[in-house]
């Protein structure tokens, strides 16, 4: 591992790499990798065809399926491949930022309340579903094809709500013909479900604001309260992984696509394969579009309850929504010509800079929104795009603060503590479908988010715009 | 053996499995004198991390029927039918009796039948959302004692 800047660390290009591997991190970061696998899938990576510039890892990096997580791996749509162990189970997880119109006044000793509310209208934990009555199979073709527009067609959610979601809340190219039976099965009752893990639903509060013209245009004030979501394509799209991943072991072969992983199991983007498992990804990503679009309806009308305010005092307005699972057809410069790219982002989040036509008009002179959220007792952070990130990391940045304890030790952890009681104390308030998910999800299982957002800030790729602090947390 | 088919307690867990080391998922690793019982106890450990197994009867009966190339393919596909019946009907065994045929060629085929119950969640408690079983690290091999020992990967 070669250090080449205060941020950046080099995986030399060795045997079948075809590009070198980049990580950021700081020293300390670094320090904590050793040893860890996911460096040797970010080599693993760099052997696929027709990847561009390096294999990357965002400071959040962790073990994933195959890629790590917190990997950014871009590939020429002409002789590169696409990869569902590069986007994950969780097709199209992101992260979804409310703003409100009140103030931590506003809220003071209701929180509890907000939180009970919230936690009993929004489904949530293991297999959560009934959020709506059983979709049709052709109404869930329709949920398919047009993602959060769905949602907002049968009144959950205002037509602006589409263009500060990434993509306009739906990828193009989704066909529903790529999606099998048992997708299909298990999408019919879960959309505008929360799930468990590491999804949640929290109360925040802006705390700091690091950067006032950014935090102006995407509507973020010191003190004021918002709401923030974390989930992805549930049920529906881990069946479309794991559906896929067996056609890419066989495409694999079929191609002759040289493997240092049975994982990394890929296809070439243009082959048929490729183009299947994209119309069917498009399609789990519009899935889970239409769930926080769902969600934040479930919100609203939770807010508005347990408050008894108008919806003008409520003021609920979306400032973004990004996935943090999901491959893209993207054009990007690369040494200085325009290269049609397959982007995958697994635990990453994209970072488009200003001027960007992807970015809304809204806030194409500042850059695209980034939501990273931290673990439940610190912080999550909003940072912003730059062109910086355009040329250095295909447009993306990290995701979150990842994991550094496993699930069973955090359970070791937790033994004899209550962990809902020491969150209480911290100022926020707790409510899961389990106490096992809430031991396994406690802060100090994760690493210091500030640490990995600093990294990127320091870098210049997604520099911090606010901090937003939790004061209730639905965990699932 | 000859008490099989038994009802999966929370007791016999730490001779049925172990929870390894994992960063971000749930690593297993399986014991049992034969592929029967490694099967039947890998059964128990993704149970036994979906839900509180103790509050769950028997009454319901599903029957999986799985083949594969080797006891690998076929674990993982054994347990990813006991998912996706998780998943659509809620459905939670609570003891398995295990028919395993080997074939000449070294093909596995898995007859699993299972014996439990729908979650009700006013009575039942759920712990995790297993998102899939993965082919990560997954392995069924033969012990030097002569026991049977697999580990497989679930994403979560």
């Amino acid at each position: 591992m070669q250090r080449i800047s205060e941020w950046i660390w080099e995986l030399p290009q060795t045997g079948g790499m075809r590009v070198p591997g980049r990580v950021y991190a700081d020293r300390r970061l670094m320090d904590g990798l050793s040893g860890d696998q996911s460096l040797a899938q970010v080599a693993n990576v760099a052997h696929l065809p027709g990847i561009l510039l390096y294999s990357m890892a965002m400071p959040d990096i962790h073990f994933g399926y195959g890629f790590p997580i917190g990997g950014v791996a871009a590939f020429s749509v002409d002789e590169g491949v696409v990869s569902p162990g590069g986007v994950g189970y969780d097709i199209n997880c992101g992260v979804r930022l409310i703003a409100t119109g009140l103030h931590e006044d506003d809220v003071k000793g209701k929180v509890p309340r907000l939180v009970d509310r919230l936690f009993n209208d929004v489904p949530s934990g293991v297999g959560s579903s009934g959020a709506i009555a059983k979709l049709s199979r052709r109404e869930l073709e329709q949920v398919l094809v047009k993602g959060a527009a769905w949602a907002v067609e049968h009144g959950h959610g205002r037509k602006d709500d589409l263009e500060r979601t990434e993509d306009g809340g739906a990828l193009p190219g989704a066909d529903p013909a790529a999606i099998s039976e048992r997708a299909y099965t298990r999408g019919q009752d879960q959309v505008g479900t929360l799930g468990s893990g590491n999804h949640f639903l929290e109360v925040q509060c802006v705390d700091k604001v690091f950067d006032p013209v950014a935090a102006a245009a995407y509507g973020l004030d010191k003190g004021q309260i918002t709401v923030m979501i974390h989930c992805g394509s549930r049920g529906f799209g881990y069946q479309v992984c794991e559906d896929y991943l067996e056609v890419m072991a066989g495409a694999a072969r079929r191609y002759h696509i040289d493997l240092p992983d049975r994982q990394l199991a890929c296809a070439p983007v243009t082959s048929p394969e490729g183009r299947r498992y994209l119309s069917a990804m498009a399609c789990a990503a519009n899935y889970a579009w239409a769930n926080r679009q769902m969600i934040m309806h479930l919100t609203e009308q939770a807010l508005l309850h347990a408050l008894r305010i108008s919806p003008k005092t409520l003021d609920l307005r979306l400032v973004y929504d990004v996935a943090h699972n999901i491959a893209k057809l993207e054009r990007h410069e690369v040494s200085g010509s325009s290269v049609d790219a397959c982007v995958h982002r697994k635990g990453a989040t994209r970072a488009f800079g200003p001027g960007r036509p992807e970015v809304p008009d809204c806030y194409r002179a500042v850059g695209q929104p980034v939501l990273i959220p931290g673990d439940m007792g610190t912080a999550s952070f909003v940072c912003r795009g730059t062109d910086r990130a355009m040329t250095e990391t295909f447009g993306s940045t990290c995701h979150g603060a990842g994991r550094v304890m496993s699930r069973s030790q955090a359970l070791k952890r937790a033994q004899g503590r209550a962990i809902d009681r020491e969150l209480q104390s911290a100022g926020i308030w707790v409510r899961s479908q389990g106490r096992k998910t809430l031991a396994e999800e406690m802060p100090e299982a994760y690493k210091d988010v500030e640490a990995v957002v600093g990294v990127m800030d320091g870098a210049g790729i997604s520099p911090k715009v606010a901090r937003l602090r939790p004061l209730g947390v639905v965990k699932g | 053996m000859a008490d099989r088919p038994r009802r999966w307690e929370p007791d016999s867990r730490n001779e049925a499995y172990a929870d390894l080391d994992h960063p971000a998922d749930v690593f297993l690793e399986i014991w049992g004198d034969d592929l029967s019982v490694v099967f039947e106890n890998a059964l128990f450990a993704l149970y036994d991390h979906i839900a509180e197994l103790a509050g769950f009867g028997t009454g319901h009966e599903e029957v999986i029927t799985v083949e594969g190339p080797d006891a690998a393919a076929v674990l993982r596909s054994l347990l990813a039918e006991a998912l996706y019946l998780f998943s659509t009907e809620g459905f939670v065994a609570a003891r398995a009796e295990i028919d395993v045929q080997t074939r000449p060629a070294g093909e596995v085929g898995v007859t699993a039948r299972l014996d439990g119950e729908i979650v009700d969640r006013r009575r039942h408690t759920l712990f995790t959302e297993v998102k899939a079983v993965t082919y990560h690290q997954l392995t069924v091999e033969k012990t030097a004692e002569g026991g049977w020992r697999a580990t497989v990967l679930l994403d979560v």
